[in-house]
């Protein structure tokens, strides 16, 4: 994925929502795993950009939810943290996913050395 | 934001792609008041989306207009203009995706005051990852794989074939000289996309091609 644009984006939107540039502690994100998103080369790519864009060296704190998926075949919903999690049930991989491709900037803490 | 000026956590509380997401909310309202369809052709680089986007200028001729994106070069867009259709290239000039943002721009530039057109493609810069996550504003999102490619695209690249419309299998003329299992790639994409339409073509010759631009012609007539 372009987890370097993803950086980027998170850096603007903790710029705008702080209306200043702060060092950082830690920033908690929360990313679903049908988003596409490495949380890895996320974690790489945003300390490079967090500390080049004046905020510091903040921990990147990955909150990884599971999807949620409803069976097509026997209607049953059921959590998984992959495309390849078929039904617990019946075995089916024909479903429709509810939810899972999330990515939010939930918090940031500002380092307090700097309030 | 903070409200106690000791309070060192500050809610975000984001979507990361928000503003994506707002420009695409307006290039949809936008195409639709013109009432064009809109088109997002996604592949790995030379699966053949300039050539299906040759083919079906032929078909629809000035009642289609193309916004071409790529890394670089005006190739793409000269060989659709060639084909006998407006077209706008993006040189992203590195990135690997188009994003809404940067369709707004093309369409600022391009001329959508034609009675005539009525479809928009867009044809997404070759890469079957990074394309997936950026909502242009489209109405139908296509995703072409060609047979030399391989069958065990589909579960490898999840995150783009679990968000189509319409499966293209290109390159069906090289079919007998390749292992390509066209029923197991269709089955595998169903279980990402249940609802997904599927069509077989090969652009080279035309096979299937009228096919499938009378199935996007019906999406919207
Ligand atoms: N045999 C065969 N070749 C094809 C077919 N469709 C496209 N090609 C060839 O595949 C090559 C790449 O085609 P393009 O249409 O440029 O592919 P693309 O997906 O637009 O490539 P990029 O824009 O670079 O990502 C060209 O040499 C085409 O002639 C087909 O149906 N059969
Ligand atoms: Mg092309
Ligand atoms: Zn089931």
């Amino acid at each position: 994925m372009h987890e370097l644009s993803l950086a980027h984006d998170m850096t603007r939107i903790i710029g705008n929502v702080l209306g200043r540039k702060v060092p950082l502690d830690r920033v908690n994100v929360t990313i679903g795993p049908l988003s596409g998103i490495s949380p890895e080369s996320l974690k790489f790519c945003f300390t490079e950009i967090a500390k080049m864009e004046g905020f510091g060296e903040p921990e990147l704190v990955i909150n990884l939810t599971e999807a949620k998926l409803i069976c097509l075949e026997c209607g049953t919903e059921y959590q998984a943290r992959d495309f390849y999690q078929g039904c617990p049930e019946c075995g089916s991989i024909s479903r429709k996913i509810l939810s899972g491709r999330e990515f939010t900037v939930d918090s940031v803490e500002i380092d307090e050395g700097e309030n | 934001m903070c409200d106690d000026a000791s309070e060192k956590i500050v809610n975000i509380a984001t979507p990361v792609m928000n503003k994506n997401d707002r420009f695409a909310a307006e290039n949809r309202k936008l195409l639709g008041e013109k009432g064009i369809y809109t088109l997002n052709l996604i592949s790995s680089p030379g699966a053949g989306k300039t050539t299906v986007l040759e083919s079906m200028a032929r078909f629809f001729g000035q009642r289609m207009a193309v916004i071409e994106g790529d890394v670089q070069t005006r190739r793409d867009a000269e060989r659709i203009e060639k084909a006998g259709c407006q077209a706008w290239q993006i040189e992203t000039g590195g990135a690997c995706h188009l994003d809404a943002h940067a369709v707004k721009h093309a369409l600022d530039h391009m001329d959508l005051s034609s009675e005539e057109l009525e479809l928009l493609a867009i044809e997404n810069v070759g890469n079957l990852i990074c394309p997936s996550g950026y909502d242009l504003g489209e109405d139908m999102r296509i995703g072409l794989l060609s047979v030399p490619e391989g069958d065990d695209k589909i579960l490898k690249y999840p995150s783009l074939f679990s968000t189509i419309n319409v499966l293209l299998i290109n390159k069906m003329d090289l079919i007998p000289h390749l292992d390509f299992d066209v029923d197991i790639t269709i089955k595998e994409c169903r279980s990402l996309s249940p609802d997904v339409e599927v069509f077989t073509v090969s652009a080279r010759t035309g096979e299937g091609m009228e096919e499938f631009c009378e199935f996007v012609e019906s999406s919207f007539s």
